[in-house]
């Protein structure tokens, strides 16, 4: 679900950046008088909750475990606009800090998970609990139900943004240049995993925590309770769920063909052409199929190409075959990488083991980071700004070149610098590039077979093509993602997250964000210390097996234990705060200027950026 | 003026519907140095938070130099930033007090919150951290610290201002005897005895050291009052409000027995 750098186009990452500012700009001025009062902690606070439930493995049907993103019991508590500042500020943290998603997609990543997960959430909530008491089971479900939905709308709105890629952006030979499945691949291969597991797990959270909430806390739900003041009316939310699904590109998948991949024949066709009109809000369609559009139309059969019965060939059923066996390849390669793994146990480990280990992993990482940050190589003597934006460039150049030699060349740069900062080979590839491969692989081994072109091998058995754009895309895709990996964990390996917060200001980010982001990240550390700990203790006292209900139960009841303590440290930081003299602003001790030799280096990566993005058209 | 810091005049508190406070009444002159004796659940914490203009009393008083501390009186930010200048809190938990991504940042926070001139600041701040022995720590974050060295960058987030009056939770609680006894050697020679120290704690080991009179709390009210040699021997009241067990012991055969006594283990 957190998409990482290089799978979307620069144009497409600009794009959700603009269409977030403003959501972002309506929370901050919404929650102006909000932020003067305890709302500042409770919301870092919530963020840091946020960030921690990311890590929580639950027991889901069927042996598996899956992990929530939290938003929608953080629209509940906090109200969506609050919501969307408090997820928002969780995923910057998860791309910068932890290379969770990509630097160049956290605007897409906040728009799918913060803006529209948050929005979703809060009006299904609304909607399904109207005006039922607090304490209701009624609110339960309701809860249960907004995260559902909120997690899939998000999983559907990432699944469209891959899914257009290969239609907008592809080279003259037809490689799709970033994420390389078309819409009818990457929705159901999204769709499946989000539908069955990440959904049942934020279901679990939303409504455990709700629960959990309406024997400890009541009055955390009544901000968005039927008598909350300033709420909209019930009405205006019903309409909104209305629009939204008109929106959704699911409805407008069932209207017509897929919204984006008319056939190129459909461009000429009248009847047609009055249906993608009304799908695009009125917008005609170009009278001529865009170049691309015609070639990328065989995708479909390309496997099968030749080898398929004739009811297959027919277009229509064709398509849907070869979504389907696109789809199933995909989750194969991704189950079989997984099985590859380097932590595979003789034993399965339990849920709550899974956590114990993902949340020692980040603490661990954290203590790497601080460390290689004090150890005074090459790029820790730079001032941060000029890392932020020196890598920064680098990593945008990254994601948008077209060349396979420049991203090698980009990639050889990222390691002498490391190299020079006294990063090992050894820790980048324990630490980005095997975790990348894994990822990234099971996602670009299957585009090798599926995007059509000229076939330079055939399978022995299969006798499935290995295509040349294919290759090119797959190899794209890979080398863009390792490289933008290595890049941003050279930034946050070289320099302390204080430093960094220092430079943010520099480029006018608001003090109120910069200190929210400063108390979330200080406040993820007490929260991963104390989540492990009830981990744990948990596992300590686990004796035999326990039903999976059981199971279930204890997660939920964990999570909120750690709800709980949370909103216990926020309402004692508000207290710290205030002996101190907290007026509600917020204030940074700031030094602005740039020292000569700061330059040099600044002027040497950004040069080196424009280059390669120059050369690597 | 009046040389009261605080008179608290029959206060009570409930915290969470539980009742915390019950018509406490007391006084701490200035430059005084006070210890609030209590178990837990006493009321102490509570008592300090009240003092600190944090929580509003429900019922009763609280002057401040003769001065309502009322919530109104708050909202006045002249008041605000003369009170919140003066004095100084420091939280039982480090890790609530220590909020800020860095120790420097910690330590800044209070004087940029009460808009001293930033020039000023920077080098307050590397004054602060000299004197409490750590100048390393500056761009330490606070959850990489130690327990005593959390509490040391607490106690210099709150000493950067130089308040007259400490209010203090618990300030040795949690640390190894060695911490212990830093924070407690610099608390006693803090400011040449012209401050003005409260200091909640159950600890009598120390209690000598870091006080000059004690009040001792039990269920939201003063138990008992007095100068720490005379609490410390007061064995009933202290065996009453638990902060010692009670406790039998045998001495030396060969001396003359004076018979089972409850008692009080006291350090050389």
């Amino acid at each position: 679900m957190h998409i990482p750098d290089g799978y979307l186009s620069p144009s497409t990452c600009a794009g959700f950046y603009a269409a977030s500012v403003p959501f972002w700009y309506a929370a901050l001025r919404r929650l102006r008088h909000a932020l003067h009062t305890r709302m500042l902690p409770l919301l870092s606070v919530f963020s840091a909750f946020s960030f921690v439930i990311m890590m929580f493995n639950l027991p889901l049907p069927g042996g598996t475990t899956g992990h929530a993103v939290g938003m929608g019991v953080s629209a509940i508590v906090l109200g969506p606009w609050a919501s969307i500042l408090a997820i928002s500020i969780a995923l910057v943290i998860q791309a910068v800090f932890f290379g969770d998603g990509g630097i160049t997609a956290i605007g897409a990543n906040c728009f799918n998970m913060a803006i529209a997960g948050s929005l979703v959430a809060y009006a299904v909530y609304r909607v399904a609990a109207y005006r039922a008491a607090i304490g209701s089971t009624r609110r339960v479900v309701a809860a249960g139900l907004a995260g559902y939905l909120a997690i899939n709308t998000a999983a559907l709105l990432a699944a469209v943004e891959f899914g257009v890629q290969p239609l907008f952006f592809h080279d003259a030979a037809g490689s799709p240049l970033y994420a390389p499945y078309p819409l009818a691949v990457s929705i159901p291969a999204m769709m499946i995993g989000h539908l069955t597991i990440a959904g049942l797990a934020e279901l679990i959270i939303s409504a455990g925590l709700v629960a959990w909430l309406q024997r400890t806390d009541p009055g955390l739900l009544e901000r968005t309770a039927p008598d909350a003041a300033a709420g909209p009316s019930v009405r205006k939310l019903w309409l909104g769920l209305a629009v939204l699904l008109v929106l959704t590109p699911l409805g407008i998948l069932a209207v017509g063909g897929a919204w984006g991949e008319w056939s190129a024949r459909d461009f000429a066709d009248p009847q047609v052409r009055r249906q993608i009109a009304a799908a695009s809000a009125n917008h005609a369609p170009p009278q001529r199929a865009p170049s691309g559009l015609q070639r990328l139309s065989t995708i479909w059969t390309a496997p099968l190409s030749g080898y398929a019965p004739a009811f297959i060939r027919n277009a229509p059923i064709g398509y849907l075959v070869s979504a389907a066996a696109g789809t199933s390849l995909i989750l194969l390669c991704g189950l079989l990488l997984k099985q590859l793994l380097p932590d595979r146990r003789r034993r399965r480990k339990t849920f709550i083991e899974k956590t114990t280990t993902t949340l020692a992993r980040a603490l661990q990482h954290a203590f790497f980071a601080e460390e290689t940050a004090n150890s005074g190589g090459f790029l820790q003597r730079l001032d941060p700004r000029v890392k932020l934006v020196g890598i920064g460039s680098l990593i945008a150049a990254t994601v948008a070149v077209h060349q396979l030699w420049m991203l090698a060349a980009i990639l050889a740069l990222a390691v002498v610098l490391a190299r020079l900062s006294r990063i090992t080979l050894r820790n980048l590839s324990t630490r980005v590039w095997i975790a990348v491969l894994v990822f990234t692989g099971a996602i670009a081994l299957p585009a090798i077979f599926l995007t059509p072109g000229e076939a330079i091998y055939r399978l022995p058995v299969l006798g499935w093509p290995v295509t040349s754009q294919g290759l090119r895309s797959a190899a794209l895709l890979f080398l863009r993602a390792e490289t933008t990996a290595t890049l941003s964990v050279l930034l946050i390996l070289t320099t302390l997250w204080p430093h960094l917060l220092h430079a943010l200001r520099f480029f006018r980010v608001p003090v109120v964000v910069v200190v929210l982001l400063g108390m979330t990240y200080r406040y993820i550390f007490l929260l991963l210390e104390t989540a492990r700990e009830i981990s744990e203790s948990r596992e300590a006292r686990q004796v035999g097996v326990m039903q999976p209900a059981d199971r279930r139960r204890l997660a939920a009841a964990t999570a909120g234990v750690l709800l709980s303590k949370s909103l216990w440290v926020s309402g004692e930081v508000h207290m710290a705060m205030l002996a101190r003299g907290f007026r509600g602003e917020v204030y940074l001790l700031e030094d602005l200027r740039l020292r000569w030799n700061d330059w040099l280096p600044l002027g040497a990566l950004t040069a080196i950026a424009a280059a390669a993005i120059w050369f690597g058209r | 003026m009046t040389d009261l810091a605080f008179e608290v005049r029959d206060v009570s508190y409930r915290y969470q519907q539980v009742p915390a406070l019950d018509g406490l009444s007391l006084e701490i002159r200035r430059g005084e140095r006070v210890a609030l004796l209590g178990a837990n659940g006493s009321g102490k914490s509570t008592l300090l938070r009240l003092l600190a203009a944090l929580h509003f009393p429900d019922r009763g008083d609280i002057l401040y130099f003769g001065e309502s501390l009322s919530e109104r009186r708050l909202q006045d930010e002249e008041f605000f930033f003369r009170f919140r200048r003066r004095v100084g809190v420091v939280f039982q938990n480090p890790d609530i007090q220590l909020f800020n991504p860095s120790v420097f940042d910690e330590v800044a926070f209070g004087p940029l919150q009460l808009r001293w001139p930033r020039d000023q600041i920077r080098g307050r701040v590397y004054e602060t951290l000299e004197t409490m022995g750590i100048s390393r720590l500056a761009d330490r974050a606070p959850h990489r610290l130690s327990g005593g060295e959390k509490k040391r960058v607490a106690l210099a987030s709150v000493l950067v201002l130089d308040p007259e009056i400490l209010l203090l939770d618990e300030p040795a609680a949690a640390l190894d005897p060695g911490s212990q006894s830093q924070i407690t050697d610099f608390l006693v020679s803090w400011g040449g005895g012209s401050k003005t120290v409260v200091t909640a704690t159950h600890d009598l080991d120390t209690l000598e050291d870091i006080a000059d009179r004690c009040y001792v709390l039990e269920n939201g009210k003063v138990a008992g009052e007095g100068a720490p040699l005379a609490i410390l021997h007061d064995v009933p009241l202290l065996e009453r409000t638990k902060l010692v067990r009670p406790h039998h012991h045998v001495h030396d055969p060969s001396a003359p027995q004076p018979g089972p006594h409850p008692h009080l283990h006291r350090r050389p």
